[in-house]
């Protein structure tokens, strides 16, 4: 693969890398970082992308793995929780989150890093269940599973909030 | 409303097809008017559209920029490494393509015949003059061993000297 065949399939995915790794890692520079390292990595082993039947799929893969490995170095090094999984908002949170789409995007951010993963390649990028079960290394009903599980515990949350504004709204 | 109904259901259910999803996104994104029970579900399809144009804010371009000059770097040194190997292959290779040969009185001798001769009657020459020179030595070595064994005649003489007097004193 030469040079300019190879910027030709980053940078058709390189968004799409960009937000995968945010998601994972929560963080934007932190996901610039990534990608970068990625982009070094596979352009040492640019051959090897001749044999690949799906650059972008293998792409997403490469990046989820890469991410992945990053959150269990950091948490070996600094013993940080596994997930914080739907942590309850406190009122000055709720005054300042009043804008529904950043409170949406917190409470994606809150699910398991499987959930949230799969959530986003879904429902922002649009993906095939079988692609996302190739980029997870799970089966399609697995991928459905949590997919499943991830809008369930989005709709419950956004239901709740929806009920603590309106109740707040009553009192006032 | 049906229908947008139903599909809520299956999509929380994680049932819809992409195209089923697209028509929801749809209604809630490019829909002014969506009704007053969906509008709780507004904010989340507006998040995933909002969610999809978000891009890394720097070039990718950097990353070729660092690869391309840490490939510089790279062929620099590999081909200096390659000039230098070239160098010391020549300078070990180059003196064994060479005849053998003596600087006589500055002068460059390649025939080894003429050259033994040559050596064979200096050393002739050294040895001569080593016979020579060391002739002066051997005298001076004849005079000391002469030295010597006067010196110990001497000391004899005076012992013996030394013992009459004795004898004398004691009669």
């Amino acid at each position: 693969m030469d040079p300019t065949q190879f910027n030709r399939q980053i940078l058709s995915v390189s968004d799409r890398l960009f937000r995968l790794a945010k998601s994972i890692l929560r963080n934007a520079e932190a996901a610039q970082d990534a990608v970068q390292d990625l982009n070094m990595k596979l352009w040492e082993k640019r051959s090897a992308l001749n044999d690949v039947e799906n650059v972008p799929a293998f792409l997403l893969r490469s990046m989820r793995n890469l991410c992945l490995d990053s959150i269990r170095q950091q948490r070996e090094g600094d013993e940080l929780p596994i997930e914080l999984e739907f942590a309850e908002p406190n009122p000055h949170q709720q005054v300042e989150q009043k804008d529904l789409v950043a409170r949406i995007r917190s409470m994606i951010d809150d699910l398991p890093e499987l959930q949230r993963t799969i959530i986003r390649m879904r429902d922002v990028e649009g993906m095939d269940l079988s692609e996302i079960a190739y980029i997870t290394s799970l089966t399609e009903n697995a991928v459905s599973v949590n997919l499943s599980r991830a809008r369930q515990k989005i709709r419950q949350r956004i239901i709740y909030e929806q009920k603590c504004v309106e109740e707040t709204v009553w009192k006032e | 409303m049906e229908r947008i109904n139903n599909l809520l259901e299956k999509y929380f259910r994680g049932e819809t097809s992409l195209a089923e999803e697209a028509e929801l996104k749809s209604y809630f994104t490019s829909n002014e008017n969506v009704n007053a029970e969906h509008e709780v579900y507004r904010a989340l399809f507006m998040t995933f559209d909002l969610e999809k144009q978000e891009t890394p804010g720097i070039s990718i371009s950097k990353v070729y920029d660092q690869q391309k000059s840490k490939n510089f770097w790279i062929k620099t040194f590999s081909y200096s490494g390659i000039a230098a190997a070239l160098v010391l292959a020549l300078w070990v290779q180059y003196p064994r393509q060479e005849k053998n040969y003596a600087i006589m009185h500055g002068r460059r001798i390649e025939d080894p015949e003429y050259a033994q001769k040559y050596a064979a009657k200096k050393m002739s020459d050294v040895n001569e003059m080593i016979q020579n020179g060391l002739k002066p030595l051997r005298n001076m070595e004849a005079i000391k061993e002469n030295l010597r064994s006067a010196d110990k005649n001497g000391t004899l003489k005076s012992e013996i000297t030394e013992s009459d007097k004795n004898n004398n004193i004691n009669n």
